[in-house]
This record gives C-alpha cells, structure tokens and sequence, in this order.
C-alpha cells in the first residue's frame, strides 16, 4: 500500500516537474521557426569575375572597385604585370528589396557601360524544403569606344547606336552543401548586336562554374570556370580560352577583400567569357582584386528611436 | 490492488487535471516584445533590435519562459547583419536563444504596481546555457496587463561566441542587452 502511494506521488510530482519546465517548450512548440533561408553561401554577391547567387540585404548600397594587373608573363622589368596595364570596373549596386538588386558600373576595358537586374527566385532553406537557391541576372551593356578605324575605312562601324549593345542573360543555381562548402552552376546566353569578327554569332552560349570553400570564419577559397558550350566564332580554340580563376575572400566589418589570379583581362562577363584571348598555359595570367564596401542606407535607426515598440 | 491502482490513477489525474488548470488560468502571453542589444567600443557602435521573441509567464509557479529566433535580429547594415548571423551566432546551426527561469519574489499578480524583480533560470545563447540571475521591473498595470523591462549583460566569452582578431576593436566583449515585454493573461 506505502509502496503504492509513493509510486503514485513519484507520478503526481513527475507530471508537475514536467508542467514547470515545460513552459519554455510549450513556447517553443507553440511557434514553430519561421522559414529559415540559409545565408552566406557565397561572402559576396561576386566571387571572381561572375555573380553568385546572393544579393544584399534591402537597402544596402554597395560600392565596388574591380581591378586587374597586367600579365604576369611579362616578366620581372614589369614587375609581373603589376606595372600594367590594368583594367579597372567601378559600380555601384543598390538593393531595391532584400531579393532584388540593381546595378551600373563602368570598365576601362572597351570603355564599357553596364547596368544590370538581378533577382532571387528560389532561396535554399535550412530544412531542406528547397535544397537550392536559383538566381536570374540580367545586363546591358554598352561600348563608347570610338571606331579606331573610322577616318581609315571611312566606315563606322558603332554608326547606330544599338550596334555598340550586348545583352547577358544568366541563371544561377546554387546548393550550400555545409558550412564550408557551396557549389554554383550558371547557364549563360551572351548576346552581341554587333560581333567582333565577320563569321561570328550573335548568340553564344557557356556554362559557368563556381564555388568556395571555406577555411576559418573570415577565409575563404573560390574558384571559378566558364565553359564556352557553343560554337560562335571560327577561332574559338586558338585564339579564345575558357576562363579560370581561383583566388580567396577576405572578409573584415562592412568590406570583402578578393585577391586572385585569373586569365581574363576585361572584368565584364560578356568580354571576359567569349574573348578572353590570354591562356594558362602561356603564363598570361595576372593577379586582380575586388574590393566591396557596403554602406546601409535603408535607416530603421529611426524608427527604433521613435518608439519603443 | 484494483483499488491500489485506482488510488494511483486517481491522484495521477487529479494531479495532471490540477496542471491543466493552473495553466489555464494563470499563464500570461507576451503580446508586444522588444529586444534591442547594443555594443560599445572606440571606434563603432553596433545595435540591433528584434520584435519577435515570444515569452510566457505562468503566475501559479512564478515560471519564465522566453525564445527568441536569432535571425530576427536587424541590423542598419544588412552586410553586417549576416556577419552577426554567420560568423558570430551561427544561426543556422543554434538558430533561437532561450531563456527559463523562476521568479524569486512573490508576486501578487492581481495588486497593481510596480515590483523590482530578479528572475534566475537558464540562458541558452549560442547552445551554451548559463544560469543567469536577471533583474529587472515587473509594472502590473490596472486593466491586469504587465509589462517587464530588464537590462543585462551577456558576456560573449561565456558563451563561446569568438570574435575574430579582426574585427576585435568593433565589437565589445560585454553586449548589453534591453528587454521589454507586454504580457496578457491568456
């Protein structure tokens, strides 16, 4: 009978130990975690010369200089390649919302303007109800180089505006396999209006290839490969390379720092992936960086001041 | 031993009847919530503010509860916001900070006024638990609404929170943290 009482007071006691530690999980239990989008699955939203996946959060201005040194097989009396010459992009991109991002930026390489549309369609969730995060890319990009053979050929060859357009259209799919590792795949349609060479095609079409892997909290490696999948240009093996770049982030505070090696002079995509002309195994490689600094201009500051709530 | 086993039963449900009861009657909801943190150093001044923790109060056992999903957290610089989110908290692998305690006065919940108040439970931020002595203000307003504010500090080290060399002059070592919860009676 004892025995019995005590069983049942053990079960009495146990039920209202349960009910006072069981607060926080009744809480917990009551609101389920909201959709929990991965993040960081690349440092920036560029890791070598080609997009990731990501964009910034809503509001964020993002001031970016992008830089090239000249070839390294220029040899010691040019400091391999550091000396020059070098190509510089400078451009500004602004996050409309925390999906969508819009950008302009100017290259010294073919005194190229861009201006482009990037938007989030798919972000991966942490629990596996999207395994991926697909994002769409859009640029425009316009040439105010002057024909240097105008006044030879008396043709000009930039004589109607649209001649001087390129367009790039890319969609970006992405998986952040761990904390360490994400792996990105880009389907890419480049098209010219007016191609360099008489035989070549409006259109073509390439394959890029991206990752990082991560080393400590604030490192990373990344490495990038554009495969030129279509045939555009009748000199497409001899005389244009596929582009190859690795190099690594560093990340302080508001900036990332990237310094890599890469094959490509020009820094636009739509130079750099069907006419770069400098190859690996002619050591014309050069060494570049990006540097991004981000300023928030969406200012909640304000709204925390004023109330409370 | 029917009867034994009766008896048992018996006392079981009463016991949990008695649970469901209490809790019924005597448990408070946050319905508005404000957690703001801030870190002072030289060179910058870091804040962040989320409006999503939950919290509950049972008035029976004097039990706190709170949860908070870290991701909340917004920060004026959204870059930055990653950075605390990746780097720091590494929310995706402890994505919610959590707190359970008791509160160590007797509280009147049905007296109007204003109570100082120490709660002391468990502080679970970045998956390190810490028991935590926390003070702060319960006001228990005439339409029986409370509201509590409290102000601590979390000490990053206590909670394995690594800062890189870095970035060690911008973010503090001690962040100081400012609650306030509106509570209803459910």
């Amino acid at each position: 009978m004892l025995k019995k009482i005590i069983f049942s007071f053990a079960l009495l006691f146990s039920l209202k130990g349960w009910a006072q530690d069981d607060l926080l999980r009744t809480l917990e239990k009551e609101n389920p975690p909201t959709t929990d989008h991965t993040i960081a699955s690349f440092k920036g939203t560029r890791l070598i010369n080609l997009h990731t996946i990501e964009t910034l959060g809503k509001g964020s201005l993002d001031f970016r200089i992008s830089h090239r040194f000249g070839d390294f097989s220029t040899g010691t009396n040019n400091l391999w390649g550091l000396d020059g010459p070098a190509t510089l992009r400078l451009g500004f991109d602004y996050s409309v919302t925390d999906r969508f991002t819009v950008g302009i930026g100017r290259s010294s390489y073919g005194k190229l303007i861009d201006g482009f549309l990037k938007y989030r369609i798919l972000r991966q969730t942490n629990n596996e109800d999207v395994p991926i995060s697909i994002t769409g890319l859009a640029t425009m990009n316009i040439t105010t180089l002057i024909d240097p053979n105008k006044n030879i050929t008396g043709v000009d060859q930039y004589q109607f505006f649209s001649s001087r357009i390129s367009y790039l259209y890319q969609l970006m799919i992405a998986r952040k396999f761990n904390q360490k590792l994400t792996l990105q795949i880009a389907p890419t349609l480049i098209h010219y209006n007016l191609v360099q060479n008489l035989n070549d095609k409006n259109d073509m079409f390439s394959l890029a290839g991206s990752g990082r892997f991560k080393i400590t909290r604030s490192l990373s490696i990344t490495g990038e490969y554009a495969l030129r999948v279509t045939r555009y240009t009748v000199q497409q093996s001899t005389l244009y390379h596929n582009v190859a770049s690795v190099g690594i982030d560093i990340e302080t505070g508001g900036h990332v720092f990237q310094v890599f090696v890469t094959n490509a002079t020009a820094i636009n995509e739509v130079q750099a992936i069907p006419y770069t002309t400098t190859s690996w195994q002619k050591g014309e490689i050069r060494l570049g960086f990006n540097i991004s600094r981000v300023f928030g201009i969406h200012a909640h500051k304000k709204g925390n001041k004023d109330k409370k709530w | 031993m029917v009867k034994h086993l009766l008896l048992s039963l018996v006392f079981v449900f009463s016991g949990s009847l008695y649970v469901v009861a209490q809790s019924n009657t005597s448990m408070y909801k946050s319905i508005k919530s404000s957690v703001q943190f801030f870190s002072e150093t030289p060179i910058e001044n870091i804040d962040a503010i989320s409006k999503s923790m939950v919290s509950a109060i049972n008035t029976s056992n004097q039990n706190v509860a709170a949860v908070i999903a870290i991701k909340t957290f917004h920060f004026n610089n959204a870059f930055m916001e990653e950075h605390f989110n990746e780097k720091y908290m590494e929310s995706d692998k402890y994505p919610k900070a959590t707190f359970s305690g008791l509160i160590n006065e007797k509280i009147n919940f049905k007296e109007p006024g204003s109570y100082k108040i120490t709660v002391t439970g468990k502080l679970n931020i970045h998956g390190v638990e810490k028991v935590r002595t926390i003070s702060g203000t319960l006001t228990i307003d005439p339409s029986m609404k409370l509201n509590l504010h409290t102000t601590f500090d979390v000490k990053l080290v206590d909670h394995h929170i690594e800062v890189p060399q870095l970035v060690m002059q911008k973010v503090a070592e001690v962040i100081r943290v400012t609650i306030d919860e509106v509570y209803e009676m459910q």
